[in-house]
């Protein structure tokens, strides 16, 4: 359980996150989404007691993480893959970690194994590609067995095979109870591990509702597809039906409020060719992005113009 | 305890310690064995200062491994993984002092060991024996493994403060070694009274008696004592680990 409680952390004057509350439960993949700088990472470091909050609180299993007995157990963190010293293998660096603990070789072997991270065990971390050193971080997180995880862009750099190990271990993770909060700018695989997502922008907390709903508030959720050889006779009978129509380019119209069987009929009786019908879903992208659209810190036509 | 075991693996794991480990060895040893050839007994100089004169260039391999000790965790992002496994964070720099502390002290003493072996050569030429009874050689002896390990600690300490490896390694001799030479070429009272309380003071303990006293009759500043050089550096390292501790519990980890 992490709990996160009117956080705000402030850098002089620039406010990374302003007043954020949220809880990731035990048993569910918490997704954690925003734009990049919304403050994701700062709220991580927060969590896991690397940071201190300006004002507000968050707590891991009920606790200021500082004040946990033995960290490792109760939390796994993977905040940056970066977080080696080259020179140092990836044996030699679970083994330091696991040392704070008391926690045995044989556990490091076993988190190596179960990492895939055999063959690689004894080479200087420095040589590492990013996804071995992805997986390198996810060993240290599984080392003490704890009941919660956090991870930062878990799947950044990973292979497809890495991309559903992943998929499968969060989801294996939240199946035994714990609690799992990750971050990831991949909509998709968000869409396909996490049960309830997070969505952050500037620092402040935008939506925090399960996958479904979040995915039934984009726009084109529930919308009817539609396209014909003549869009103008159709458009008007829709709205004689009381449906909302928003014309799109070569003859297509999205229309709201009409079931495709309406949206069918009405197409006889304008005695138009339909060409294409069919209902829309949403998408946690579009969602995300629809939420998110007032929230990003920098546009693309922003950094062209080389503003800020 | 467990923190300890934690830093001493983390120590001995990046070969680049060793190496410099080895290298403050070989340069101590070479040094010796250089300035050995050219000691004769018409210059007063003692055996303990041949088998110690490779200090001059082994103290910066001391700074410079204090000085990456204290630093790598921030260089390497290694803080982020360290110290979430540590939250308190204070033992972590405790266990740091302890690793180097013993890893500075047993480098020296192989430092020691190889210049006494680099100089075997010259004592059989011109050079003076390393005798006991000689007054002020066992002070000298062992001076040049707490020195080591002082300026090693130092090297740590503006590390853990400083965060970066150059500001560490800079500072570290700029304090132990460059200020003082700089100093001594203008000697007077305001000179002479900073080097004294310069951290390269420390280097005074290196002396034996007839060293110190040929040292005290140049001297315009304070007279601290023949351990006085000992308790400066040990100053300048115990409040330096403070700031840093300072900074360590009340400042965020990148």
């Amino acid at each position: 359980m992490i709990e996160v409680e009117a956080l705000t952390k402030r850098y002089g004057s620039t406010t990374a996150v302003d007043g954020l509350t949220f809880t990731a439960r035990p048993g569910t993949v918490t997704g954690f989404l925003g734009p990049n700088g919304a403050g994701k990472s700062t709220t991580m470091r927060v969590v896991v007691g690397l940071e201190r909050p300006t004002s507000g609180a968050t707590r891991v299993a009920g606790r200021s993480y500082a004040d946990l007995p033995a960290p490792l157990h109760a939390v796994g963190v993977m905040l940056d893959a970066r977080s080696v010293h080259p020179g140092r293998t990836a044996y030699k660096h679970l083994l330091s970690m696991a040392q704070t603990h008391g926690i045995g070789k044989a556990r490091v072997r076993e988190v190596i194994a179960q990492t895939g991270l055999e063959p690689a065990a004894h080479r200087r971390a420095g040589t590492f590609s990013l996804g071995m050193g992805q997986r390198l971080g996810i060993a240290g997180a599984l080392l003490g067995d704890p009941a919660t995880l956090v991870l930062d862009e878990p799947v950044n750099g990973l292979d497809p095979d890495g991309v559903l190990w992943i998929r499968r271990l969060v989801r294996e993770l939240a199946a035994e109870g714990r609690t799992v909060l990750l971050s990831s700018h991949l909509m998709h695989e968000l869409a396909l591990c996490a049960d309830r997502v997070v969505i952050i922008g500037r620092g402040r907390l935008l939506v925090d509702a399960s996958v479904q709903e979040v995915v039934a508030r984009s726009e084109r959720a529930g919308a009817v597809r539609v396209r014909t050889t003549d869009p103008e006779p159709l458009a008007r009978e829709l709205l004689a039906i009381g449906a909302q129509v928003s014309p799109q380019d070569a003859g297509v119209l999205q229309v709201r409020g009409a079931t495709v069987d309406d949206v069918g009929t009405a197409a006889r009786r304008a005695g138009v060719t339909v060409l294409e019908l069919a209902s829309e879903s949403g998408s946690l992208e579009d969602a995300y992005l629809q939420l998110t659209g007032d929230a990003v810190e920098y546009r693309a036509a922003d950094a062209a113009g080389g503003a800020r | 305890m467990r923190v300890l075991r934690a830093e001493w693996t983390k120590l001995t794991s990046v070969p680049a310690h060793l190496w410099l480990a080895l290298g403050t060895v070989a340069a101590a040893a070479t040094t010796a064995f250089g300035l050995g050839m050219f000691v004769d007994a018409a210059d007063g100089r003692s055996g303990a200062w041949v088998v110690t004169s490779g200090f001059v260039l082994a103290q910066i391999g001391f700074v410079v491994l204090g000085g990456l000790v204290g630093t790598s965790e921030y260089v390497t992002g290694t803080a982020r993984t360290t110290f979430t496994a540590v939250p308190r964070r204070l033992p972590v720099l405790a266990a740091q002092v302890l690793v180097t502390l013993v890893a500075s002290l047993t480098t020296a003493v192989l430092a020691l060991g190889a210049s006494y072996l680099a100089t075997t050569w010259a004592r059989a030429a011109e050079a003076p024996p390393l005798d006991l009874a000689v007054p002020g050689t066992g002070r000298a002896l062992a001076g040049f493994a707490l020195a080591a390990a002082a300026y090693a600690l130092l090297g740590l300490a503006l590390g853990a403060l400083l965060r970066h490896p150059a500001a560490a390694i800079v500072g570290g001799l700029m304090l132990t070694l460059v200020g003082d030479q700089m100093l001594a070429t203008n000697p007077g009272r305001v000179t002479d009274t900073i080097r004294a309380f310069l951290p390269s003071a420390g280097s005074r303990l290196l002396q034996d008696d007839a060293a110190v006293a040929s040292l005290d009759a140049a001297r315009h500043g304070p007279d601290l004592g023949t351990w006085g050089g000992g308790a400066v550096v040990l100053a300048w390292v115990v409040l330096t680990l403070a700031a840093a501790a300072y900074r360590l519990r009340r400042h965020d980890v990148r």
